[in-house]
């Protein structure tokens, strides 16, 4: 599959006329084009775009009192007037910020790594490819008896990166992000009960409309099972939550405690920590094809790579950035992401300030078996198959969140669809406390890819469940 | 800072150029500019809102809308984003969009008497430095953290029926807070604050609340764990507002009545909650965090009551929806920003003060738990349940508070939820938070949210 071109030479024209300042600084670059289709009640309510923006973010490093302070600004304007009062605003906010970074040396080349983010066929066309997804979309959901599309928005973005920096560094990448947030609601039939709702939320870097057939049909029988879903039970039982949840959990819970953020506020556990049993390991990965934080390299530069956070059961690696690992002693992982606050990337993004960041969490396949195998294997619990939120937080990895739709497991098969209550823990925890890691019984053969991850089901032991029920499930697993 | 008014001609030549092609056309300008400084145990920043400023068009093409965004006003790229519309709009039928066409003209600037750009940046910083200062505390606290941020936005929204909406809106926000981690365990917690104004607001942290901050979060570290199940339980001010935010404030938008979305929908004009509750959206409500004073189709910012004693009486509304329920637009269409669309959302949504105290609906739960310090909220709007996430809270037995507990999730149908509410405490205890909020998983804007004390039953457990 050949790379689309990248046409933008955003971050090569501003560095040229940076020439005269103070080294070093790099110019970080974005053009993007959107697309949107917005769904109302079954019909299309609203086309949007392209909605185009191109900007940059300079930053400037200086040395205060023997550390390095960065400084950072962007903007859309690339007159002369625009860059210098940009860069102005760099150095401003760079002669007050203070960084224990002892030195920070920006990459002069990266090594180009061949990793699979943009698809040349949706680049051809967006709007056409866009428009045939979303005839896909409404035409599966009419096959599905009682079902229809609430709402919904198909989002597409193309993305042109251009790098450049005082040390000579000239380098870009095209790419695409494709979201979708829909509700499915089963409604009517013979059954006089409520309206059910599955919500879809899915960032992906591709339009996947092939598989829109097969995908519908899952979200309907759960809208449908939502219809008669009964509280789960109360208590400690055995949990499976398959990658669509887990996205919702790891990404959040680990990339704090897991950076050289998380070592330098003295708030990750140190290397070698025993968290999960000897079977359990997570990697972050930058290389993985289609992954949402993949990339042929980070937004310093440094070439991406696969880095291992769990080895075994202990802790291992640190995500980094150039400033991070300077800081805590350690070389940059390729982890220096421009994130906003509410997620993971999926639009502009030179106007984020840096900062280590995973790419895609990955458990690598278990000997867990199949899901059919990991439910035989818990005999009596639940199976989640959607929190409302899970809210991790990165400094304490507790998380926790309503069951939106979920199923009983009793004697080793899935029973009746469960909703309501919550379930909740921590991610990682000291020895003597449940976790979702520590009390991991089995981890699944076969990990998929769900937005910032590419894990298998997960079955624990580790979380609290509670409800309406005042039964509980006899602890097993 | 630039003027949005300098930009007023090329934007209001785009939507007459738009309104040739279309029954109606309108556009949503908008810029800001302000300030971040953070500072913790390790580090400092400073940082500025990216120089970015642009315009989002509308129009009406006889059954959807399209839409375009410029990131720039230079008449080129405004005239190639309009140009871009055109054939979807040529294509399209003549017949008018649903729903009243604003003509508002008006213009809201309203400073505060001490604005923050007059502080300066080293002022700031060694405010913020101060404010981390007085966290102090023990080793077990390994992060303490400050951090204040303003900003100053214009938006004008113009279109082809004669409205022409100026306003510069001065938010300020400010966080402090501490991580302290033992034995491998690690807990946080914060306090915050926020309004319209200027450097009032920086008065609102105080050396007490950053001691209660320290006190709490090494306490946290030997919390108990909460009971689980349903229960008695108490929300404090910022979570019942956030309870408010999400009981009543989601699925009122009156998108969600058009997509057949709302649970709510048939309840209209019937009881919902007891007659002593009454719930209201309020975008004109003086220096709260999310108050406009126009909406992102010219409609003026105005209180909408959505329970009135006890009784759903309304919903929030933008022209289409309006028109569909046969009402008016409520002043709740708002903007991200001007690259993203126009939505249904709330201003400053509140659960107004009752007539009981604290104390008293402690000792009616007698057991059961007060939830404190809210994290997060979600509605589903569908299915009528909601979650609320808290940072912690305490044991309520025998009619007195007790332990102290960490993280809470809590999980309900918001009808129970309401209808078992046993009491409101009241104006005394009445705080106003301010926070963001996102329509599905995006489009986060400020949102102010309020409320006093509530006794009511819900599912808790850890999380």
């Amino acid at each position: 599959m050949t790379a689309p071109n990248v046409e933008s030479d955003a971050a090569f024209r501003v560095a040229d006329r940076l020439k005269r300042l103070a080294a070093p600084w790099d110019v970080f670059a974005e053009r993007c084009r959107k697309y949107e289709v917005h769904l109302s009640a079954g019909r299309i309510e609203l086309v949007r775009g392209p909605v185009q923006i191109e900007g940059y973010g300079i930053r400037v490093l200086r040395p205060h009192d023997g550390t390095i302070s960065d400084g950072l600004q962007a903007s859309t304007d690339f007159s002369d007037a625009g860059i210098a009062s940009v860069t102005a605003d760099a150095e401003a906010n760079a002669k007050f910020t203070k960084f224990p970074a002892r030195s920070v040396e920006l990459p002069s080349t990266v090594q180009p790594r061949a990793v699979e983010i943009a698809d040349p066929e949706l680049w051809k066309d967006p709007a056409a490819a866009l428009d045939r997804h979303v005839t896909q979309l409404l035409h599966s959901v009419e096959q599905e008896p009682g079902t229809s599309v609430t709402f919904g928005s198909i989002k597409v973005t193309l993305s042109e990166t251009t790098l450049a920096n005082s040390s000579g560094l000239a380098a870009s990448y095209a790419h695409a992000f494709v979201q979708s947030e829909i509700g499915i609601l089963n409604s009517g039939g013979n059954d006089d009960s409520a309206p059910g709702e599955y919500w879809v939320v899915e960032l992906e870097r591709r339009l996947e409309t092939p598989q829109l057939p097969g995908k519908v049909h899952d979200w309907a029988r759960f809208a449908r099972d939502a219809r008669r879903a009964g509280p789960p039970p109360n208590g400690q039982v055995p949990v499976i939550l398959p990658a669509d949840v887990l996205e919702g959990i790891l990404p959040g819970a680990l990339s704090f405690q897991f950076s050289g953020a998380g070592r330098l506020h003295e708030v990750s556990p140190p290397e070698g920590t025993v968290v999960g049993p000897e079977f359990l390991n997570v990697d972050d990965d930058g290389l993985i094809p289609w992954g949402v934080g993949s990339g042929p390299f980070d937004d310093e530069g440094v070439g991406q790579q696969s880095r291992q956070l769990v080895q075994h059961g202990s802790t291992k690696d640190l995500l980094c950035d150039l400033a991070y690992a300077s800081a805590i002693g350690r070389t940059s992982t390729g982890s220096g992401f421009r994130r906003s606050q509410f997620g993971p990337p999926s639009w502009y993004r030179f106007t984020h300030s840096l900062q280590p960041a995973q790419s895609t969490i990955s458990i690598p396949g278990g000997s867990g078996g199949s899901d059919d195998e990991l439910i035989e294997a818990a005999r009596d619990g639940i199976w989640v198959q959607q929190l409302g939120w899970a809210s991790p937080s990165g400094s304490t990895t507790a998380f926790g969140g309503e069951i939106r739709i979920g199923y009983r497991i009793r004697n080793g098969k899935l029973a009746e669809p469960i909703r309501g209550g919550t379930v909740g823990g921590r991610l990682v925890t000291p020895s003597d406390q449940p976790s979702l890691f520590r009390d991991l019984v089995a981890v699944g053969r076969s990990p998929k890819l769900v937005s910032g991850v590419s894990v298998p089901s997960l079955l624990t032991k580790g979380l609290t469940v509670s409800s309406e029920s005042a039964a509980a499930a006899t602890a097993s697993a | 800072m630039p003027d949005l008014r300098d930009h007023e001609e090329v934007l209001r030549q785009a939507v007459r150029r738009l309104a040739e092609h279309s029954p109606f056309a309108e556009s949503m300008a908008a810029t800001t500019h302000g300030e971040t400084v953070s500072v913790d145990s390790k580090s400092r920043s400073t940082e500025r809102p990216a120089r970015i400023s642009g315009a989002a068009f509308r129009a009406w093409a006889g059954d959807r809308w399209v839409e375009g965004a410029t990131s720039s006003f230079d008449p080129a790229s405004v005239r190639s984003a309009v140009e871009g519309l055109l054939p979807a709009l040529r294509a399209g039928s003549k017949g008018p969009p649903p729903g009243e066409s604003s003509t508002t003209v008006g213009r809201a600037d309203t400073p505060p008497g001490r604005p923050m750009h007059d502080l300066g940046t080293e002022e700031l910083v060694a405010r913020v430095e101060e404010m981390r200062s007085w966290i102090g505390g023990p080793a077990s606290i390994k992060v303490s953290f400050a951090q204040v941020q303003w900003g100053e936005s214009e938006r004008l929204y113009l279109n082809s029926t004669g409205a022409n909406c100026f306003q510069r809106v001065y938010r300020t926000h400010l966080a402090i807070g501490a991580i302290a981690s033992e034995n491998g365990k690690t807990q946080q917690e914060m306090f915050g604050a926020g309004g319209l104004g200027g450097q009032e607001l920086l008065d609102r942290v105080d050396q007490h609340k950053a001691l209660d901050v320290a006190t709490t979060v090494v306490s946290l570290l030997s919390a108990k764990e909460p009971p689980t199940g349903r229960m008695n339980v108490i929300f404090d001010p910022g979570v019942t507002a956030t309870f408010a935010h999400e009981s009543f404030g989601h699925g009122t938008e009156g998108d969600q009545f058009v997509r057949k979305r709302s649970y709510l929908l048939p309840l209209l004009g019937k009881s919902v909650a007891p007659e002593f509750l009454t719930l209201v959206d309020d975008g004109s409500l003086p220096g709260a965090w999310g108050s406009v004073a126009f909406d992102d189709e010219g409609h003026p910012g105005a209180r909408t009551v959505l329970i009135d004693h006890g009784r759903f009486v309304s919903g929030l509304y933008d022209r289409e929806s309006a028109a569909a329920m046969g009402s008016h637009p409520t002043g709740n269409t708002r903007r991200a920003g001007f690259l993203d669309r126009a939505f249904v959302r709330m201003t400053n949504t509140l659960v107004e003060p009752g007539d009981r105290t604290r104390d008293e609906l402690i000792e009616e739960a007698k057991d059961g738990v007060v939830l404190e310090r809210w994290l997060s909220g979600m509605e589903d709007p569908a299915g009528g349940q909601m979650q609320i996430k808290v940072a912690r809270g305490h044991r309520i037995e025998n009619g007195k508070m007790t332990d102290l507990l960490g993280p809470m999730a809590l999980s309900g149908k918001v009808l129970d939820v309401l209808r078992n509410v046993k009491g409101i405490s009241g104006a005394s205890d009445f705080e106003m938070t301010p926070g963001f909020c996102g329509k599905g998983h995006g489009d986060y804007l400020p949102v102010g949210d309020g409320g006093s004390y509530v006794l009511t039953q819900a599912v808790v457990g850890p999380a």
